[in-house]
């Protein structure tokens, strides 16, 4: 685990930024109520974390453009609860070997609205981890944009959505436009009340990448009857030498798998909620940072 | 300990059992003998409260109280445990965390306190080893890619943590190789005392020759046609049904 030195940074009175290191450098300037981010990171034998630090007064948008150096690594961690309304332009540039982890583990009130916007820009060997807890909210939308630009760039992606009687939409469009770059994205929902969630996957491989591998898979699980879940992968492939796969499936819980639990004395309320967890586990592993993954799973099991 | 009065059971509009009478004493171990579709399996679902199992009419007592009136997952607490034939995989869920959960759910009903989670461990250890299962099984996912010899050990492994006084055994035996088959009858053995009855459904005299049975019972058409002692499997074994 890293340590982190009590280094905070009060960028407004409503947003501040929690650092470990020397070796990143992050300039701010107010524009019309918006929050101008530049963050550097450079290579450091302990990687760069950054934590963001919401203190829930007032709505806010944050634009934020993100440079990681050759071989330089940086965590992002975003674990706020908001009350507020949230609107997040992320631009990062992943240069040469560098290594980019975003978590975010958001819980929304449920009358706000929130918007993540992210593209990313990839160099050679670079990696991209990408990991998004997101509970709640009237209406969440979420966009990411990879440019896998050079080759043996990498993206891991994951998104765990819990809604409750709430609009959520995910767009995922992943480009690859080098040679030898790899995608693995998953994507799973649990839908309550009368929500309604979306997941729209779009792969594209360029003529020119051989040795391309993708794998997307998404999956929901509709708790009641009003839920709507509606999952569209894409796949655009201009080159006969790659390995994809993707899957989507939706549907309700396993009336089978219920039996089993209570056949074990597990009551009808608990089992649903193991199965929901299980359902939401699965790709729990995906996050290689321990400390990270215990997060993520205690997400799931708090929010259940 | 358990008896089934007249029990007539429809599956999916079809009558599977009929007219089914079976009393089981304490501590009294019957095998459940009879050709494929002849409701073998149907007692062992009905019993356990499955969903779409409807009882038309009859009667099933359980230790003195009406089982059928009951939710699944109480039959589950009141003492009955159903050993899958196809134990169900859980993916999601590691195999340790679930197997912590029964034990709680059991716990929380006897009005005790969780399990602390060394004693679990050390319990956990305990009962693995006796079944030849290797603690880094208990990492994976519930049954998820378990192969049919782990599935079924991880049925018995659970009749042992949960400690029930009736256990039905859904052909616990298919899937099982010799050496297996061995392990999970000696494990099943040690389960045997004066307070716990089985019910062991089978097509194979194999696994009565370790399991030894008080009584067998021959089922056709939903409805037992012939009871015998253990001498009944070896002559079902040798000529068969007709």
């Amino acid at each position: 685990m890293k340590t982190l030195t009590p280094s905070i940074m009060e960028l407004t009175d409503n947003f501040s930024i929690e650092t470990n290191s020397m070796d990143l450098s992050i300039s701010h300037e107010i524009i019309n109520d918006e929050l101008k981010l530049k963050i550097t990171a450079n290579y450091s034998q302990i990687p760069s974390r950054i934590k963001l630090i919401s203190s829930n007064r007032s709505n806010f948008k944050i634009i934020a453009d993100i440079y990681l150096n050759e071989n330089a690594t940086l965590e992002i961690i975003d674990e706020n609860d908001y009350i507020i309304d949230t609107s997040f332009i992320f631009k990062s540039f992943l240069a040469s070997r560098s290594v980019l982890e975003l978590y975010r583990f958001n819980k929304f009130q449920s009358d706000t609205n929130n918007s993540f916007v992210h593209t990313c820009n990839m160099s050679n060997g670079s990696i991209f981890k990408d990991f998004n807890f997101t509970n709640g909210s009237d209406f969440t939308n979420n966009e990411t944009k990879i440019n896998l630009n050079e080759e043996n760039a990498k993206y891991v992606g994951s998104g765990v959505v819990m809604s409750n009687s709430s609009k959520c939409e995910n767009n995922l469009e992943i480009r690859h436009l080098s040679k030898s770059a790899v995608s693995d994205c998953s994507f799973k929902a649990v839908t309550r009340g009368s929500s309604n969630v979306s997941f729209k996957g779009k792969v594209f491989v360029d003529e020119n990448c051989s040795n391309t591998q993708s794998n997307q898979i998404s999956k929901g699980l509709l708790i009641d009857e009003e839920s709507k879940i509606n999952l569209t992968p894409i796949l655009e492939i201009n080159n006969d030498d790659v390995v994809c796969s993707h899957g989507a499936a939706s549907g309700k819980a396993d009336e089978e798998v219920l039996f089993y639990l209570a056949s074990r004395g597990i009551s009808k309320s608990e089992a649903e909620r193991i199965y929901i967890q299980g359902f939401l586990s699965e790709f729990i592993e995906k996050i290689e940072d321990a400390e990270m993954q215990a997060k993520g799973q205690n997400f799931i099991n708090e929010n259940c | 300990m358990l008896e089934i009065k007249n029990l007539n059971v429809t599956v999916e509009e079809k009558q599977i059992l009929k007219n089914l009478n079976l009393n089981i004493g304490k501590g009294e171990v019957h095998a459940i003998m009879g050709p494929n579709g002849s409701g073998k399996s149907t007692i062992a679902h009905t019993l356990a409260g499955k969903p779409n199992y409807n009882v038309d009419s009859g009667e099933v007592n359980l230790n003195g109280e009406d089982l059928l009136s009951k939710d699944p997952y109480e039959r589950s607490l009141n003492g009955l445990f159903l050993a899958f034939q196809y134990p169900i995989e859980l993916p999601g869920v590691t195999n340790a965390s679930y197997l912590k959960q029964i034990v709680n759910a059991h716990r929380k009903s006897r009005k005790e306190t969780p399990i602390d989670a060394g004693e679990f461990l050390k319990i956990l250890k305990e009962k693995s080893k006796l079944l030849d299962i290797p603690m880094d099984m208990h990492s994976r996912f519930v049954n998820a890619g378990f192969s049919g010899g782990e599935k079924k050990k991880n049925e018995v492994l659970q009749m042992d943590l949960l400690n029930p006084s009736l256990i039905i055994m859904d052909e616990t035996d298919s899937g099982l190789d010799v050496d297996a088959l061995k392990t999970t009858a000696d494990a099943i053995n040690k389960l045997r005392n004066d307070e716990r009855s089985f019910i062991i459904i089978t097509h194979y005299l194999r696994l009565l020759e370790y399991i030894e049975p008080d009584y067998v019972h021959v089922f056709q058409n939903g409805s037992v046609i012939e009871t015998g002692d253990k001498t009944l499997a070896s002559r079902i074994d040798q000529e068969g049904y007709s």
